[in-house]
């Protein structure tokens, strides 16, 4: 093809759009709802399996002491921990070395903690058991030691979380699929106006000899510039609300202690999100396109 | 440049429209199709640019056998014919200039040439200073000569025209007919479908009569010609 000849289908394309502009609306922002719901589903498995991996880290069992245990009482419970038969070894992790690790985590808030010193957190043990498989009574024997608030247990958690995220990938596929479809009907209704405001044109094109495609291309650059611009849409209004969730539940993870869940930034992920949602909105709306003009090429 | 060779045409719901339909227009010359209306002059007409197919027999146009052709070359057997309409079919939202030039621009044509031809086209049709002006601050006359610079603008060796004077008053209707007069002694073969009598009989030129589907008269320097006359030969 031609670059004058580009030249023009591209401009036309835009004058479609801009002609429809209601109908052009209103599907960019189904387009974009569709993708915005698309993207949460997205976001949740990516910060599921990112955590798994986070959290197949993680010793088996961490013990926490109560925290306002003194050192003579913690030693009672690290001696127990000691003469247990299930447990291979320990390391202690010190309230100073807790405290290093949320002010690391913390990164630039760290400023939250001013005033404050470790006092309020508690020590805790970070167990590796002889055989995983007894972990179920080892965390029994565990809790029953005087002076251990609670024995967290990740397994169990890594098990919950794959099972989630299977189901929660499964539905989405279908729930994407269907709002896509949804989304690529809704452009084709759009273009069909299009193709039936100017049916008079495509036919004294026709019968001037333009091709096929000559005649379809402006109206699929119709389409993919309704689904580019539901996809930006999508983009800026998913990208805010998770940079405004994931802060705000990054923090008070924090303060509750799990230290181990954290969200994944959305800088790290930006770029493929963009992508994906250009590449996807844009081949919905050249498929709706294409969908829409077959009927009144045929002169 | 255009034969019919025992072309039969019926319509889906069963109108036998043409019938066995031989007929040779060679390079240059100009014909008139004529007949009462529902004879099958529009049928005959739209089987040449393949609008419609027909049912039986071959239609060859400009080197291509029309009945055989792919679907993706129709483009190009159209862009070797001018087309005119009845009802002008101009864009209204582009000027003159703008629709002349839409043509060549659907061809791909390189922008220097169109930039030439273009007004070319419009002073042959005698609309130069109106080149800037809308479809719809013309005259049915002056309209019908955008439509036909617009189908000349391509150079066509084939000039089709069905009722190009329809809905145009007779001192009008004679400004088109010796405008498409004088393109076809420029050598493009015309072939005009039309019911203006006094037209057909002042020109003298080749006149081919349909009746009921069917060619009955096909004659040189033709006139009209009287319909009880033809409906006689016929029966
Ligand atoms: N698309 C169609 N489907 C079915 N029948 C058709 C169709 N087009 C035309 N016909 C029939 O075919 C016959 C010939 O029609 P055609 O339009 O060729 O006549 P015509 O000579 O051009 O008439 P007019 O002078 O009124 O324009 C008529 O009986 C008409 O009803
Ligand atoms: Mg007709």
């Amino acid at each position: 093809m031609k670059i004058r000849t580009t030249k023009y289908i591209i401009k036309e394309g835009f004058i479609n759009a801009y002609r429809n502009k209601l109908m052009s609306l209103a599907s960019i922002s189904i387009v974009a709802a569709s993708l915005v719901i698309f993207g949460m589903f997205l976001l949740i498995t990516i910060n599921l399996g990112q955590n798994l991996k986070g959290l197949e880290e993680q010793p088996e069992l961490e013990v926490f002491c109560d925290h306002e245990l003194d050192d003579a009482q913690v030693q009672t419970v690290e001696q127990a921990i000691k003469d247990n038969t299930k447990i291979q070894g320990y390391t202690k992790v010190t309230r100073q070395d807790a405290f290093d690790k949320v002010k690391k985590m913390l990164e630039n808030n760290a400023s939250v903690l001013e005033g404050m010193d470790e006092s309020f957190l508690p020590v805790s043990f970070k167990i590796k058991l002889n055989k995983p498989q007894e972990s179920k009574q080892a965390v029994e024997e565990l809790r029953s030691i005087k002076g251990v608030e609670k024995v967290t247990y990740p397994q169990q958690v890594i098990e919950t979380i794959s099972k989630l995220s299977y189901w929660l990938r499964l539905i989405s596929v279908i729930v994407i699929a269907i709002l896509l479809i949804v989304a690529m009907f809704i452009i084709s209704n759009t273009i069909k106006l299009t193709v039936f405001a100017r049916r008079k044109e495509i036919n004294i094109m026709k019968y001037i000899g333009a091709t096929d495609w000559f005649i379809r291309w402006p109206f699929v650059i119709e389409g993919i510039i309704i689904g580019f611009l539901g996809a930006v849409v999508a983009f800026v209004v998913i990208s805010y609300g998770y940079s405004a969730i994931g802060d705000k539940v990054n923090s008070d993870l924090i303060y509750s202690g799990i230290s181990f869940i954290k969200f994944v930034k959305m800088r790290e992920i930006g770029f493929e999100i963009i992508s994906l949602y250009a590449i996807i909105g844009s081949s919905v709306g050249a498929i709706g396109s294409v969908m829409s003009i077959r009927k009144y090429l045929h002169v | 440049m255009v034969e019919f060779k025992n072309v039969t045409k019926k319509y889906p719901n069963g109108t036998v429209a043409l019938k066995n339909i031989n007929l040779k227009v060679s390079k240059g010359e100009f014909v008139f199709i004529v007949g009462s209306s529902g004879s099958g002059k529009s049928t005959l007409m739209k089987m040449i640019l393949k609008e419609e197919d027909a049912s039986d027999g071959e239609v060859f146009v400009n080197g291509y056998n029309v009945s055989t052709m792919q679907r993706n070359e129709v483009p190009y057997l159209r862009r070797g014919l001018g087309i005119v309409f009845q009802d002008f079919r101009l864009l209204p939202n582009k000027t003159v200039y703008e629709n002349v030039a839409f043509a060549m621009q659907i061809v791909e044509a390189q922008p220097k040439e169109i930039r030439r031809q273009v007004p070319m086209a419009l002073a042959l049709v005698g609309l130069s200073r109106k080149a800037n002006v809308y479809p719809n601050q013309l005259s049915g006359g002056e309209q019908q000569r955008v439509a036909l610079a617009r189908a000349l603008v391509n150079n066509p060796c084939l000039l089709i025209a069905d009722e190009p004077t329809g809905n145009l008053d007779p001192e009008t209707s004679w400004e088109i007919m010796k405008l498409l007069s004088e393109i076809n002694s420029r050598g493009t073969t015309v072939i005009i479908a039309t019911h203006e009598k006094s037209i057909v009989d002042a020109l003298k030129k080749r006149v081919v009569a349909i009746d009921k589907g069917e060619i009955v008269r096909d004659q040189e320097k033709g006139q009209y010609g009287d319909e009880d006359k033809d409906y006689k030969i016929h029966h």
